[in-house]
């Protein structure tokens, strides 16, 4: 069923305040001093829940909406709360726990020890937050959500403050250039360039100009035509050179949208629902939107421009003459 | 490398050709083709893989589109299992709370040439007043 965005939030939202108030109870009996208001920690979790499961026109139960809440990261939420809102014990608390790690991320990321520890230092300083909108301190942790981790907000933080950090230094540089060098997109400077031999190349090589117009378009139909989530497997692959242990990695949680959509396509997911993803099984997903774009570009090019199948291998031939140099199969030996 | 034998010829050609037209087409749109991007919020939990296939749709749509939240989320990837083996630390020091005061005021100083002034302004001024109460006291 169908309802219009928002019309149920307040019902659903006062139907689930048990389960609000069960968090907040755990939370604050885990750290009592934070000073964190019932109220405080309810409207933080609501506009969780605006954000992301009652933004849509899609009908949510409260049973949805109360499992919703429970996935929640509580007590990182908790911390965040009590940060934002000033509490010296809080802070500590944070200090301790999260320092030398975000250290550790920002010098991973950053080329010089002296970029690591100023970026540290001004995250700090946009976390405690200096900006006073209608007498009250904005903290960056008020954006906190706790839908991923802390840590993992962190981490994203510190990616970006590195990125600001390089685009104030580098007036001129453009964004391509600037994500570039931080971290390890350095070593895959690739991404954004033209690849050698590019369209101008690729054009030269088909000979006979309806192949190459009949080619190029159809390969765009085929990628089109795709699945959401296909069109960004290949992305990632491809583009933004991920290898595939990392694809692995990002689907790993068993709630990953990717894993999910791939595995339902799955035969053997029902034998097996919990197992975990490996390289192997990455690759298969990558051979299956493989085959799909093949025929996908096959009946564009029989269908859309009516070649015939002599034609068609005269257009794969064309348009591949150079490209035996990467397949599938090269990131399995790097893992 | 093994498997390459196996592998059927035109697959590795769409593979070739998927692969230029996907690097051009990204060439060609940079890295700053939408305006609104993904949140810090949004990317953390889509990385961790924490999103609903609801919560997820238009979150998958817009990194289909968008090269420069593909690209964030891609590097976050790689800085993820770079820490996969961080444990995490939780060393509890029973120092003084009061000493991250001190840490921040420090920070924004340096960074601001302001910090003690400006940020904890509330904190002097609420000292202030407890020694001007303290004081009274006394005078009493």
């Amino acid at each position: 069923m169908i309802t219009e965005a928002g019309t149920q939030q307040p019902d659903l939202l006062n139907e689930c305040e048990p389960v609000m108030e069960e968090i907040f109870t755990r939370c604050n009996e885990n750290a009592p001093n934070f000073g964190v208001r019932l109220e405080c920690f309810k409207e933080s979790l609501q506009k969780t829940a605006r954000k992301y499961i009652l933004n849509s026109t899609e009908e949510v139960s409260a049973a949805e909406l109360s499992d919703f809440l429970r996935q929640i990261q509580a007590e990182d939420l908790f911390l965040a709360l009590a940060c934002a809102n000033g509490s010296e014990r809080a802070w500590w608390e944070f200090d301790q726990q999260h320092r030398s790690y975000l250290e550790r991320v920002a010098r991973h990321l950053a080329s010089t020890d002296i970029d690591a520890q100023e970026v540290v230092d001004t995250v700090y300083v946009e976390l405690y937050g200096t900006r006073v909108v209608d007498g009250a301190r904005v903290s960056k942790f008020s954006t906190y959500s706790g839908r991923g981790s802390l840590r993992g907000w962190l981490r994203t933080v510190i990616w970006h403050s590195l990125v600001d950090l390089h685009r104030a230094s580098h007036d001129e540089v453009s964004l391509d250039e600037m994500t570039e060098n931080v971290g390890e997109g350095f070593a895959h400077a690739s991404f954004a360039e033209a690849p050698q031999g590019g369209e101008a190349e690729m054009i030269e090589q088909i000979s006979k100009q309806r192949y190459k117009k009949a080619t190029v378009s159809a390969i765009e139909t085929a990628f089109a035509n795709l699945d959401t989530h296909e069109k960004l497997l290949l992305l990632y692959y491809h583009v933004e050179n991920l290898k595939l242990r990392e694809i692995a990695r990002m689907v790993e949680s068993q709630s990953s949208p990717l894993r999910d959509w791939f595995q339902r396509k799955s035969p053997t997911r029902e034998k097996n629902p919990e197992s975990r993803i490996h390289e192997s099984t990455i690759m298969r997903w990558l051979e299956k939107s493989y085959t799909k774009v093949l025929q996908l570009f096959r009946t564009e090019l029989r269908a859309k421009h009516e070649l015939r199948e002599d034609e068609i291998e005269i257009c794969m031939e064309l348009a591949t003459q150079d490209l035996a140099g990467r397949n599938l199969y090269q990131n399995l030996t790097t893992t | 490398m093994e498997n390459t034998g196996k592998i059927n010829l035109e697959e590795i050609r769409i593979q070739g050709l998927l692969d230029r037209y996907l690097n051009r087409q990204s060439a060609a749109s940079g890295l700053s083709t939408q305006e609104n991007h993904l949140d810090d919020d949004s990317l953390t939990a889509f990385v961790e893989g924490n999103l609903s296939e609801r919560e997820s749709k238009p979150i998958v749509s817009h990194l289909v589109d968008c090269s420069f939240c593909r690209h964030v989320t891609a590097e976050l990837v790689r800085l993820d299992l770079a820490f996969a083996d961080e444990q995490v630390q939780t060393v509890v020091e029973e120092n003084q709370p009061s000493r991250i005061s001190e840490v921040l005021s420090g920070l924004l100083a340096k960074i601001f040439g302001t910090g003690d002034s400006a940020v904890f302004a509330h904190h002097e001024a609420e000292e202030k007043s407890e020694n001007r109460t303290e004081e009274k006291k006394e005078e009493k």
